[in-house]
Order: C-alpha cells, then sequence, then structure tokens
C-alpha cells in the first residue's frame, strides 16, 4: 500500500518533465518528420502540400552536395575525435603521476572546454588572420613561411585549421574521464610487474590500456557525437566555405533552412544527418549498458 | 598521497636520480603543454589590453607595451553589448529556473523511488539529451512561428528550458542518490508527508548538488548560439554570442571591441568554473558519462 503510493508520487514528481520532454523534444522530432515530407518551401506557394519522400530522394540520388557534405563531416569528426583523444591520453597519463601541483594542472588543461562557442571561434578568427593573426606573424618571423598562410581562406588549409579548433575545444572532456578512469587502475598491478621486469611500454600496452579500453570506447563515442553535430565553430569561423571545404552536414542544414528557405529539404537531411548519429549512439547505449551492468557487479 | 612507491627508491641512489630525471622531463612536457594550450586564451587577454594602434602594428609585442582598459569601455559605453548583456542574463536565468524546478523533482523520484517505468523515463533523457540541435532547431522555429513567438525572449526561454531539462535531471540524479536514505524513512515514522519530506529533508540537503546544476544551466545558456541565431531577428533582443558574432558585420575589423567583448563574455563563466571546479568535475563525471 505505501508503496504504491509512493511509485504513484513518483509519476506525479516526473509529470511536469515528461510533459515538457514531449512537448518540447519529442513532439518537435516528429513535427521535423512531417516537415521532411511536407513542400516546407517559403518561396512557394503552399508550403504544407506533402511531397513525400522527394526531399530525401532529392539528398539521397538527385544531388551530389549530400553525399559531399557527408564525407566532409565524417573528415571533420573522425580528425578532431582522434586528435582530441591523443591530446588528452597524452595529458592524462603526465598528470597520473603524484606530483606537486597537479590540480592547477588538471585545472588549467580544462579552461578551452569552458570558453563560450563564439568566444572560441572568433579568438581563433584572429589568431588565424592573414595580415594581423599572431600564428602568422610568429611562422614569418621565424622564417618558416616566408609569406602569410590563407589558414581560413585556402580550400585546402581550412578543414585542418578548424579541426585543430574543435581538438582545442574538445579534448578537455575526453581528458578529465581518462585521468579518472586512469586513477582507477590498481597501483599493485603496476608494481607487481615492475618487480616481474616488465618496462615502461609493457606495463602501459598490458595493464594501462585495458583498464582504458571501454572508457576509451565510451569516450570516443561521446565525442564523435558531439562533434558530428557540432555547428557554431564551422559556422562562425568559416560558415562551411572557402567553397565549400569546410560544409559539414550541420552548416548544410543550417544554409538550406534558413538561407535557401527550403525547410522541408534542409529538415530531410537533418534526419539522413540523425539516421547517422543513431549508429553512434545505439553503440554508445549498448557500450554504456555493459558497463554500468559490469560495475553492479 | 602514496608513500609505498617513493621509499623503495629513496634507498637506491641510481633510482632516485632517474626518478628526478622523469620529473624533470614531466614537468618540462607540462610547461609546453600549458603554454600551447593556454596560449589563445592569454592572447585574447593580451590583445584586448591592447590599444588599437598596437592590435595592428607591423611588430607584435606578447605583452601590451601601454596597458589600458579602452577596448572594454568602447565595447561597453559605444556599442549595444550592454543590451545583450542583460538579454543573455535574463534568457539564461529564467531558462535555468524553469528547467531546475521541474528537473529535481523528477531527478528525485528516479533517484529514489522505484516504480515501473523508471527504466523507461531514464532511457528517454539520455536519447533526448543526445538530439542534436541542428536537428531541433527546424521544427521548432516551425512551430514557433506557429505560436507567433518568433523574435521573442519567450521563444529562446522555451528552448533552452527544453533541451537542460534532459541534462539537469541527470545531473541532480546523482547527487539526491547520494543523500542516507534514513533521513527520510526517519521523517515518514515522524508523520512528515512525502512531499513535505522532500521539500524540508531533501532539498535542502541537496542544496550543493543544486547550485552546480544551476551554474551548468546558466552557463549553458549563456553560452547558446545556434537557436538564439534562428529565433530572433530585433538587435536589441540578441543575446549575448549572436551579439558578438554580429560585429563582425556591424564593425568590420574592429578586433578592439570584438576581443575585449569576447573577455567581457568569458570572465564570469571562468570565474564560476575555477570556483566550483571541484563541483564541475564531480558533476562531469557522474552526470554526463558515467551515470
Amino acid at each position: 500500500m505505501y508503496l504504491q503510493r509512493r511509485a504513484r508520487f513518483a509519476y506525479f514528481l516526473i509529470l511536469p518533465a515528461v510533459i515538457v520532454i514531449a512537448l518540447l523534444d519529442v513532439y518537435p522530432i516528429i513535427e521535423g518528420v512531417i516537415v521532411s515530407l511536407q513542400n516546407q518551401n517559403q518561396m512557394r506557394a503552399n508550403p504544407e502540400a506533402f511531397v513525400g519522400l522527394k526531399h530525401y530522394s532529392r539528398a539521397l540520388f538527385d544531388e551530389q552536395i549530400f553525399w559531399y557534405s557527408l564525407g566532409r563531416s565524417l573528415v571533420w569528426t573522425v580528425f578532431a575525435v582522434a586528435g582530441g583523444y591523443v591530446v588528452a591520453l597524452a595529458l592524462a597519463l603526465l598528470l597520473n603521476m603524484e606530483i606537486w601541483g597537479r590540480g592547477i594542472f588538471r585545472a588549467l588543461f580544462l579552461i578551452p572546454w569552458v570558453i563560450p562557442d563564439v568566444c572560441t571561434a572568433l579568438l581563433w578568427k584572429w589568431l588565424y588572420g592573414d595580415e594581423f593573426g599572431v600564428i602568422n606573424f610568429l611562422l614569418v618571423k621565424s622564417g618558416i613561411v616566408s609569406k602569410p598562410v590563407l589558414w581560413l581562406s585556402d580550400p585546402n588549409l581550412a578543414m585542418p585549421a578548424v579541426i585543430f579548433v574543435q581538438i582545442w575545444k574538445l579534448y578537455p572532456v575526453m581528458f578529465i574521464v581518462l585521468l579518472a578512469a586512469l586513477q582507477n587502475v590498481p597501483k599493485e598491478l603496476h608494481e607487481a610487474a615492475t618487480i616481474d621486469g616488465a618496462n615502461v611500454r609493457q606495463r602501459f600496452v598490458y595493464i594501462t590500456m585495458p583498464f582504458l579500453k571501454k572508457t576509451s570506447v565510451i569516450i570516443t563515442l561521446l565525442g564523435c557525437i558531439w562533434t558530428f553535430q557540432a555547428f557554431d565553430i564551422i559556422y562562425l569561423l568559416t560558415g562551411g566555405g572557402p567553397a565549400n571545404a569546410t560544409k559539414t552536414l550541420p552548416t548544410l542544414i543550417y544554409d538550406k533552412a534558413f538561407w535557401g528557405l527550403e525547410m522541408g529539404y534542409a529538415a530531410a537531411i537533418a534526419m539522413l544527418m540523425l539516421a547517422g548519429l543513431l549508429v553512434f549512439s545505439i553503440a554508445y547505449l549498448l557500450v554504456y549498458r555493459t558497463k554500468t551492468q559490469a560495475e553492479a557487479v | 598521497m602514496d608513500g609505498s612507491m617513493a621509499t623503495p627508491k629513496r634507498d637506491n641512489p641510481t633510482m632516485s636520480r632517474r626518478a628526478v630525471i622523469v620529473l624533470v622531463v614531466v614537468y618540462a612536457l607540462l610547461a609546453v603543454a600549458v603554454t600551447v594550450i593556454l596560449f589563445p586564451v592569454f592572447w585574447m587577454a593580451s590583445s584586448s589590453l591592447k590599444p588599437q594602434s598596437e592590435l595592428f602594428a607591423r611588430n607584435m609585442t606578447m605583452l601590451p607595451v601601454r596597458w589600458t582598459l579602452e577596448n572594454f569601455r568602447n565595447v561597453w559605453e559605444g556599442t549595444a553589448f550592454p543590451t545583450y548583456f542583460w538579454n543573455s542574463f535574463k534568457v539564461s536565468a529564467l531558462s535555468t529556473a524553469c528547467s531546475v524546478i521541474i528537473s529535481m523533482y523528477a531527478a528525485y523520484a528516479i533517484a529514489r523511488i522505484k516504480f515501473a517505468g523508471s527504466y523507461a523515463f531514464s532511457l528517454l533523457l539520455l536519447i533526448t539529451q543526445m538530439f542534436p540541435h541542428i536537428l531541433l532547431v527546424i521544427p521548432l522555429f516551425v512551430i514557433i512561428q506557429k505560436l507567433g513567438l518568433f523574435n521573442t525572449h519567450t521563444a529562446l526561454v522555451i528552448a533552452y528550458t527544453s533541451f537542460s531539462i534532459p541534462f539537469t535531471v541527470w545531473m541532480l540524479r546523482g547527487f539526491f542518490e547520494a543523500i542516507p536514505a534514513e533521513l527520510e524513512e526517519a521523517a515518514v515514522i515522524d508523520g512528515a508527508s512525502m512531499m513535505g519530506t522532500f521539500h524540508r529533508i531533501i532539498l535542502p540537503l541537496a542544496g550543493p548538488g543544486i547550485a552546480a546544476v544551476t551554474m551548468f544551466g546558466f552557463i549553458r545558456g549563456w553560452n547558446e548560439f545556434l537557436f538564439a541565431l534562428v529565433l530572433l531577428q530585433n538587435h536589441d533582443l540578441f543575446t549575448l554570442p549572436i551579439g558578438l558574432a554580429s560585429f563582425q558585420e556591424e564593425y568590420t575589423f574592429r578586433w578592439d571591441l570584438i576581443l575585449a567583448g569576447a573577455s567581457i563574455i568569458t570572465l564570469p563563466v571562468l570565474f564560476f568554473f575555477l570556483v566550483m571546479q571541484r563541483f564541475i568535475v564531480q558533476g562531469l563525471l557522474g552526470g554526463a558519462v558515467k551515470g
């Protein structure tokens, strides 16, 4: 009786949250599916006319831009996440030692994560500048290049340049999670291995890495989910240009929806993007579940 | 902290010399890493404190030759920046208040009460938390337009509340779980109602957690860019992120204004981060990633 009342009480408590999530998260997704099946072109009459899968077939078969953008998105995601992971792991290994000032270094390494996206983007635009950018100033002064590099306006360099910014932005979260995981590696294992004559490399490969495996998979998947859908930094740094070199899916969707005013087409591309993200998300949920079960045991 | 590692090394002089070398190398690597990683932030601060003539000088100096706050004065007195500032403050505060109040009840329920569907509800939170904003922004734009709320702060408050609830519930759950169950059992035995127990016993104990989550929500609103970009049109309604971004067109090449503005936006966030660092790291590990 008491438990039943308590369960009813629980439903009462979660009700407001459920209503808000249903209205503002679930319903918009459904509305998104509907919009993707409608004309929804602000330039034409009758925006709510049903057009079936026309937008989807246009994206998948008629135009190159979707596949091109997907390719750009994959390059952006893979390199940024891989780069972020390498930086994060290196810093986490350094700070896993018992050294003075560890807490201070840990806080300092988290700072890029705290800087608001807009500030990050504009700040890097200032750093990358060709005439007054400090990066070019230092490169020219040290004689590495003879004239300023056009980081953001050269189609071959723009993607690496924005990826670098995303690595800077992304690594702190991976770093803090990896550091926490490293601190759970039992010290006795390392000591025993040292006594048995294992060198640093062997201890890293056979003790540390197996312990980090699951955490690494989770944090990499989360990094992919975040980076794949990231919009602000690219939009503010290059706007998808030059010559579409950085036109990832989110910038393409934004352009189609709010510049081309083709809401329906943009929504269809967004749905296709969600399908891609679902692959990452399902993988994440599966790993996450096995991890929590393993912890419960 | 761990004496067992260090003691045997001290007995052995060759080992200790190796340990010193390792330590020197580690500190050298850390110093290089800090310099490279924090240089952009240092450069933002340094640039914003330089007079315009030095910003666009042929020969750059790492620190300002003449230190000045005139860029900050110019951006605050000469542009619409203060309006953006208060708009951001208003929208962030309102949306955070809404989402924290709604979330704390739900978080308490899934943390403390066994009921059918609590797993499904947690899963719903986890999934909605992953919805890409670029996907939500199109239908929300259509819905907001239909409701006649386009170009209002209400629209932004609604949007921000919607995407911060899943995250807030998820984080608060961990804080409620950490409160000993005996406390509320005692209150129930003393005849307190369930709601009364929550409000009078549990909520005060969860104070630090709620403060941390509130801070988090506020910062998310403070930083948010895409929804503000799409849902607002009038400059006098702009929030800081889109206001600052609009400087790029409005005041071309006025990097003095842009950098001073960026510093002002970053400062409160950085301050709260440094003060609440421990909490934030805990929340990050407990809420978003580990569960």
